[in-house]
């Protein structure tokens, strides 16, 4: 049965580089924090709003860098 | 750093079927701190955010490429709606 997490909407962001060989930052975010606002253009060039869904879908945000390589 | 143009190829390529944004400008990996400000490199992670705009859950470092956390979080929500 396929599972309802059709409630969730991925947003994916890919940034550039990565540093896994070293200590990779650590966010300074706590589960229970709200989650900082941003604005960033997807990939038709539209700008996407995380606090535009607020109050209607949940979200998973993945940070993906060096999306384009197998790092 | 990846242009929305350059994801949109890699969207195409990989059929996804979310947003792919692009964090040009690195503002956004600088206020959720997986930025390395001396190197310019970030770091992966995933976060659950439910619709108040709370953070659920955190994966970080090696891990954050593995959907199962993530996963696992999302599955809470389901049955807190149940």
């Amino acid at each position: 049965m396929i599972r309802k997490a059709l409630c969730l909407f991925a947003l994916l962001v890919a940034a550039c580089g990565t540093s896994f060989a070293q200590q990779a930052p650590k966010t300074q975010l706590k589960v229970g924090q709200v989650a900082p606002d941003f604005t960033l253009n997807d990939t038709e060039g539209k700008p996407v709003k995380l606090s535009d869904f607020r109050g209607k879908k949940n979200v998973v945000l993945a940070f993906y860098v060096l999306a384009f390589t197998g790092g | 750093m990846d242009s929305f143009a350059a994801n949109r190829r890699f969207a195409q390529d990989i059929g996804v079927t979310f947003p792919l944004l692009s964090d040009w400008h690195r503002t956004v990996v600088k206020d959720y701190g997986l930025l390395d400000e001396k190197s310019g490199y970030s770091a992966r992670a995933t976060f659950v955010i439910d619709k108040e705009g709370i953070i659920k859950h955190i994966e970080e470092g090696r891990t954050a490429i593995d959907p199962t956390g993530a996963y696992q979080a999302c599955n809470v929500f389901e049955h807190k709606k149940s």
